[in-house]
């Protein structure tokens, strides 16, 4: 029943979710773990050079973020003025500049690089850059077209732009659809039914077993014509939607609701001549003010007796 | 025949009614009270008019003024309490003529009343100078039991935000029970009505309304209408209520009001009104007679539809939306009725009961050509061929209807409907079903008239009398102009001789002054050498409801070379009539065969006789004899008379004979007549049922699938998957029944074993499975409903073995999808109602079936909640017909005794109505069947509710009465002791000894009169011993009745029978005088009437006596008589008055009962 592009979907999503729980083991994670440790090892070199002999984990993560955070900003901030320039590779001088933008002064730094408590820091381990895994190719790669240039961007893997179907053919067939309407409305009345009939008072039809055909209590209303004859919301959701669907049915029916039974052909006749029933309303709006009807006026005031 | 003597109207009164005020300045929903005054403008007839007798029910008089002088006045009603409480009698036939007595004596058609005014003496003793005099009346009702209705649902909010209303009804003239007045269709009287209603509620009643002006203190606000026609009091109507208003948008001058929210179904409901109105206008040429028209829909309404002048009360469940198919129709019958009401009994109104059947008749008649230019000919033919058949059905079985009764002398001898348990002397003693059926053959009789004189004729008659009445209408009372407007049968006659010149005596004579309809048998046989149809018509008039019939009748023969119409006189002695037929048999010849109708068409004749030329016969065909016809022809006849007679009322009758000629053939021809689209829909209705039930005759050797079920797929399901239903499309109406129906028929198909056969209960199912309404513009519910009845006809009873009780698991494996799918409906309704909560209905009378079928155990407690005031009337009314059924089937006590007190405590009239119809429809036992719930207490317990338990609604009191003949038949119900003597006479020693047996408070009746008014003392009971009075006879409880009416006709001396009490109004000490007057009484629950009552009896006695109207036969029963009489002379009066007090408390808050209380002339 399930379809099965969903679920492998979704079997996919959740074996990656695993796998970051797990420890590292794919090659990108050690990339980026290494890198951390040094910049880890840095702030500790750093920290000893200030006179600290321990430090507090969570106070080393914090200060190895902010220098992470730190680098990151010169680097973005240094890639931003070259491409300001138009340039793809960063500069000394864009560095410089990124530098003096985020508030360093410059001329410390040559002091401080040949400051004598220097420490020196092992060389992080070389690893390998990781590789980007390759995307899941879907489909061939369009070529450009001939009014492309070719050092254009390649196009993107069809299933990026194009639909891809990942669900089944909806059923069109007649025969099922009506069985699956019916099959749904039947479950969903008799849950309903099912419902009520728990949360309420019930009467049975067997007295071995009364839960057994459960029928919701007859319970009397106090105004009972009320629900008898007004249709019912649905009913009146349904009529305006058949309505508005099958408008031109519409004179037809109105003609014939009346007849039920038509043998007199004079009776045809006598139907079309009758304003439709659209139009009543207006003419009713527009003689509203002419109608004189006594039970329209109003009602007068009692006449005041006078008194001797 | 005194149709002659009623050419010119006589007023049984001795003044006339002109003008009549009603004002209503007080109605509290709270406390169901109305407080009010009337005044009648009357002009005395007589010199020295000394008293006036007016109508009077249920209200509670505080003070009369005559001419603004107090005027003295006795109330009383001798309906309230039919026979006295103590007596023994049980017998219906002794109840029926004393309730024909007590109507008679208040009978304002005869003059008299419940309430009787002593007009001062000042005024009569004036002299001969005839004065206008004007009777003001004030008075209130509390809690009124009938006339006025009020609805006040149980909720928070003020009674405007409740939907609390009232409204008037009754059944007949009862316009008594909410105001005094001249309570008779023939005192017609200009009016003005006032009734002051919370600002927040309209008052609508009859006439126009004048204007409407608040009270001072702007809470309130009173409705003035004024009546200028002269109207009738019963025609009065008032319904208050907190409606809105639709002016209608074709006529302004006619407004419609419903109850709150409804206003969006009003508008649709009402949106053809215009076209009646237009329609009845144009046939009678003349325009409505009124200057307004109003429609009021309330809820518990009486009956669906009620018309008074210039306003028609109706059932606010006709109401609908424009997505409902079916109650469509069904409403535009009811303003269509309602209309046509208005102009024949409303503006134009009877003379006198018995001219009843000519309102009624003209009413139903030109509603009937209202159908048939509405719904077409075939549904007015098949309407009326319906009509037809109930009336027949009701004749053969009942007994025969009886149009234009004649009293003769008044003599209850001369009872023209001694087959009748009811007396047909008055419309309240009347059975309901009585009435419907007098309603049915009355249009129908106009019907014949109209085919005697023609159609134009006949609506020249109807525009000459309402041209009379309107002119009459619009003249000065001093014209003496207004009779005009009433109608009797004489009128009515004589208007037909002028304007047709045509003598329609004898048809009167047959169906009008005649009861009983015709039975006719007729068979024929070809006689090849002659060439001759010799045709036998025999009838049957010797059976109850029958009556003979020599005229003229018509029969169509259909021939190869056509249809040809022979007119056949039906003569004492001739059976047989030689018809000579035009053509020659000769098949060989392929030609077209014309039909009645100039139609040609091809048909395969290898089915007929090769010898005879006939296709088939018709007797009768246009209905113009109120007739039964059963007619011998072959089955290839009616099975041609199917398929190719063009009257939908020969085809209907054809598929009802072949249903005895289970073959191929029949199956086929309904088959075919199911496909044909041109065919009328209710025919092809029928078929289908028909079908299913030659499949079942024809079950060992059916072929093929179940009946219909290919049609059905064919017609209605998917091309591409025949098992699925197409989605619901009800835009061609004659379909959409034809969806309905079919499987509804099809599940009354049985197999071998008797089983509704698997594929059809599966068929249905997949129906209701793959039913899908959402593209739909109408409503399925009835469509749904339906197919709940189609899985109920599908039930067959359960294998049971040996009364095992009904469980869950031995639950058949069908019976349990059929209870799942009524479960989820029914639990659906719940939270999304259908339509008039069709679907529910359809639920319970599956879950009834079930039950009486033995799948699940029978138990009344499902349907005693759903029974229960509160749900929607229909819902109701299914549930208890379903307990009416259990309680007949597991002959259950406690649930008879649940619905009779459900008689007399529910709210709804119409409920409490239909309670008692259906137990006599589906009697719990009968009166020749022994049943253990046939008891003494039942006896009582019945008799006590239509002797006084139902004295508000006269309705409800005929239900009683039908039921208690239901049960008990006329004479004395088989289940009660035999009649203990109350006194043990000990006849040698001449003493007489109470018989200990007898409860002291059911027997203790003082005889002895403790006034010196009784004339006769009390015969020795050696004189009464000779006498053979019992008065469980028939013949003798009406000569007592009769008997005593003439007493009351008599010339009354002073203080003769009765002791008089004239209540003073007001605060004044009542006194007590002997007077004049006597009171036309019967048996009734007052102390006084039960001395009248008694001492009539004495003398009724001694007029048997005098008249030697002795009754030998009934010698043997002399032990019996006189059972209640001289019982008890030793009880104290104090204990009397007592007792009194308690029947007054018991059935009526009533002053008429309560009178004794105040009497002072009972302590005397």
């Amino acid at each position: 029943m399930a379809d099965p592009a969903v679920s492998s979907g979704g079997s996919l999503t959740a074996g990656a979710r695993g796998g970051s729980s797990k420890a590292a083991s794919s090659p990108a994670e050690n990339y980026h773990l290494a890198r951390r440790r040094t910049l880890q090892v840095a702030v500790s070199a750093l920290l000893t050079e200030c006179g600290f002999e321990s430090a507090e984990k969570a106070a080393v993560e914090t200060l190895t973020e902010m220098m992470q955070s730190y680098i990151t900003e010169i680097g973005r901030c240094a890639k931003a003025y070259c491409e300001h320039t138009a340039r793809s590779i960063p500069t000394l001088p864009d560095t410089v500049v990124a530098l003096i933008e985020m508030g360093f002064n410059v001329d410390t730094l040559p002091v401080y690089a040949k400051r004598s408590q220097r420490m020196v820091i092992t060389a992080p381990p070389v690893t390998n850059s990781p590789v980007t895994p390759k995307a899941l190719s879907a489909g061939q790669k369009r070529t450009h077209p001939a009014h492309i240039p070719s050092h254009f961007p390649e196009f993107p893997d069809p299933h990026t732009y194009i639909k891809t179907p990942t669900f089944r053919e909806p059923v069109s067939d007649y025969q099922v659809v009506r069985e699956k309407a019916a099959t749904q409305r039947r479950d969903v009345e008799r849950a309903l039914t099912r419902f009520m009939a728990k949360t309420g008072e019930t009467q049975s039809l067997f007295k071995d077993d009364i839960t057994a055909f459960p029928l919701i209590a007859a319970r009397p209303s106090t105004i009972p014509y009320l629900s008898a004859l007004l249709p019912s919301e649905l009913e009146l959701q349904t009529l305006e939607e058949t309505d508005s669907s099958e408008q031109d049915d519409q004179t037809d029916s109105e003609n014939t609701t009346g007849n039920i039974i038509n043998d007199d052909p004079g009776a045809d006749k006598e139907n079309s001549m009758l304003p439709p029933s659209g139009g009543v309303p207006s003419t009713k709006a527009s003689e509203d003010n002419v109608i004189d009807n006594p039970y329209l006026r109003p009602v007068k005031k009692p006449k005041v007796r006078r008194k001797k | 025949m005194n149709r002659k003597k009623d050419k010119g109207f006589e007023s049984p009164r001795p003044f006339k009614l002109t003008h009549q005020v009603v004002c209503i300045n007080n109605i509290n929903f709270q406390r169901k009270s109305v407080i009010g005054y009337v005044e009648l403008t009357i002009f005395p007839t007589v010199v020295n008019l000394n008293r006036i007798k007016l109508n009077s029910k249920q209200c509670r008089i505080y003070r009369v003024r005559v001419n603004e002088l107090e005027a003295p006045f006795i109330y009383n009603d001798p309906t309230l309490e039919v026979c006295h409480h103590e007596s023994k009698q049980r017998n219906l036939n002794y109840f029926s003529s004393a309730y024909t007595a007590a109507v008679s004596a208040v009978d304002p058609d005869a003059g008299h009343g419940e309430l009787v005014i002593k007009v001062p003496s000042e005024l009569w003793k004036q002299g001969d100078d005839l004065k206008v005099l004007k009777v003001y009346i004030e008075f209130s009702l509390d809690q009124p039991k009938g006339g006025l209705h009020f609805v006040v649902p149980d909720v928070e909010g003020s009674m405007a935000e409740r939907g609390a209303h009232v409204f008037s009804f009754g059944y007949q003239n009862s316009t008594r029970f909410w105001f005094p007045c001249v309570d008779s269709y023939s005192e017609l009287c200009t009016w003005k009505l006032e009734f002051t209603v919370d600002a927040s509620m309209v008052a609508v009643s009859c006439g126009d309304l004048v204007e409407t002006i608040y009270t001072h203190d702007m809470r309130k606000k009173t409705f003035h209408y004024v009546l200028p026609i002269p109207t009738a009091a019963p025609n009065i109507s008032l319904a208050v209520g907190p409606f809105e208003i639709l002016v209608d948008p074709y006529m302004h001058e006619v407004t419609h009001f419903c109850l709150p929210q409804l206003l969006p179904l009003l508008k649709h409901s009402m949106s053809y009104l215009h076209e009646i109105f237009e329609f009845y206008e144009e046939i009678l040429t003349c325009r409505y007679p009124y200057s307004c028209f109003k429609t009021v829909f309330v809820d518990e309404a009486y009956v669906q539809v009620s018309s008074y002048a210039s306003m028609s009360i109706f059932s606010t469940n006709l109401l609908h939306s424009a997505m409902i198919i079916d109650q469509t129709p069904q409403t535009r019958r009811c303003l269509a009725q309602a209309l046509a009401q208005q102009f024949f009994g409303c503006f134009i109104s009877r003379m006198s009961w018995a001219d009843e059947w000519v309102l009624k008749g003209i009413s139903g008649y030109i509603y009937g050509l209202y159908l048939k230019k509405t719904f077409g000919v075939n549904e007015y033919r098949h309407w009326i061929k319906g009509e037809l058949d109930k009336i027949v059905d009701y004749e053969l079985k009942m007994g025969g209807v009886l149009l234009h009764p004649t009293f003769s002398g008044g003599k209850e001898k001369d009872n023209p409907t001694p087959h009748l348990h009811f007396s047909i002397k008055h419309p309240h003693t009347l059975s309901w079903e009585y009435y419907k059926m007098f309603q049915c053959k009355a249009h129908l009789v106009m019907r014949l008239i109209e085919n005697r004189i023609s159609m134009e004729f006949m609506l020249q008659v109807f525009n000459k009398l309402l041209s009379l009445a309107s002119t009459a209408s619009s003249q000065k009372y001093q014209s003496h102009m207004w009779s005009q407007m009433l109608l009797s049968t004489h009128a009515f006659l004589k208007s037909i001789s002028n304007v047709s010149g045509k003598d329609i005596g004898p048809l009167i004579k047959q169906w009008v002054d005649q009861s009983g309809v015709v039975k006719f048998f007729g068979s024929f046989a070809f006689n090849r050498k002659r060439n001759v149809l010799e045709l036998e018509i025999r009838q049957d008039y010797t059976s109850s409801g029958t009556q003979k019939y020599v005229g003229p009748i018509k029969v169509t023969v259909q021939e190869l070379d056509g249809s040809f119409n022979h007119t056949l006189q039906i003569e004492e002695n001739s059976l047989k009539h030689d018809i000579p037929c035009h053509s020659k048999s000769r098949r060989n010849k392929k030609k077209k065969i014309p039909l009645m109708n100039g139609e040609e068409v091809d048909m395969d004749l290898s089915a007929m006789d090769a010898d005879s030329p006939l296709l088939w016969i018709r007797i009768d065909p246009d209905m113009s004899i109120l007739r039964k016809v059963e007619f011998e022809q072959a089955d290839f006849m009616w099975q041609y008379q199917l398929r190719y007679e063009r009257d939908v009322v020969a085809q209907e009758e054809a598929i009802s004979a072949l249903e005895k000629f289970p073959t191929p053939a029949s199956r086929l021809a309904l088959t075919d007549i199911l496909e044909q689209e041109q065919c009328f829909y209710k025919v092809r209705m029928q078929a289908c049922f028909c079908l299913a039930r030659i499949a079942n005759a024809m079950v060992s050797t059916w072929q093929g699938p179940p009946a219909m079920k290919s049609l059905f797929t064919r017609m209605f399901c998917c091309k591409s998957c025949p098992n699925i239903v197409k989605t619901n499309n009800f835009i061609n109406f004659q379909s959409y029944f034809l969806q309905k129906t079919m499987p509804v028929a099809m599940a009354l198909l049985r197999d071998v074993q008797n089983l509704c056969p698997k594929d059809v209960l599966n068929f249905i199912l997949d129906l209701i499975k793959y039913n899908d309404n959402r593209k739909n513009k109408f409503s399925d519910n009835y469509y749904r409903a339906e197919l709940i009845e189609a899985l109920t006809n599908s039930l067959t009873p359960a294998i049971s073995i040996n009364n095992e009780v009904r469980t869950v698991d031995n639950l058949n494996a069908d019976v349990r999808l059929i209870l799942e799918e009524i479960t989820r409906f029914l639990n659906m309704e719940k939270l999304l109602p259908s339509f008039r909560n069709t679907i529910t209905v359809s639920c319970l009378r599956a879950i009834r079936q079930l039950q009486k079928n033995g799948h699940i155990p029978s138990d009344p407690s499902l349907f005693k909640s759903y029974a229960q005031y509160g749900h929607f009337v229909d819902v109701r009314i299914a549930a208890l017909e379903a307990l009416v059924d259990y309680t007949r089937v597991e002959r259950s006590a406690t649930e008879l005794q649940w619905l009779l007190v459900m008689v007399q405590n529910d709210p709804a009239h119409y409920v409490r109505h239909k309670i008692l119809g259906m137990l006599c429809k589906n009697p719990p036992f009968t009166k020749t069947t022994d049943s253990a719930l046939c008891n003494e207490a039942l006896v009582d317990q019945l008799w006590k509710l239509m002797n006084s338990g139902t004295s508000h609604d006269w309705r409800l009191r005929c239900d009683a009465v039908n039921l208690y003949y239901t049960l008990f038949g006329l004479t004395r119900p088989s289940c009660l002791p035999l009649p203990e003597l109350g006194l043990v006479l000990n006849l040698k020693e001449k003493k007489a000894v109470l018989n200990p047996t007898i409860k002291p408070e059911l027997g203790v009746r003082i005889f002895t009169c403790p006034h010196s008014t009784q004339l006769r003392p009390a015969p020795p009971f050696n004189t009464m011993e000779d006498e053979d009075i019992d008065m469980e006879t028939v013949h003798d409880s009406q000569a007592f009745i009769h008997h005593h009416l003439n007493l009351l006709e008599r010339p009354s001396t002073p203080g003769k029978y009765s002791l008089q009490l004239w209540l003073f109004s007001g605060k004044e000490p009542p006194s007590v005088e002997q007077t004049m007057l006597t009171m036309p009484s019967t048996p009734a629950p007052s102390f006084s009437k039960e001395t009248t009552s008694l001492s009539s009896k004495h003398s009724s006695e001694h007029s048997h006596h005098h008249h030697h109207h002795h009754h030998e036969h009934k010698k043997k029963k002399k032990k019996h008589k006189h059972k209640h009489k001289h019982k008890h002379k030793h009880e104290s009066k104090d204990k009397e008055k007592e007792r009194e007090r308690d029947n007054s408390h018991v059935y009526s808050n009533s002053p008429a009962s309560g009178r004794s209380l105040r009497s002072p002339s009972l302590s005397d």
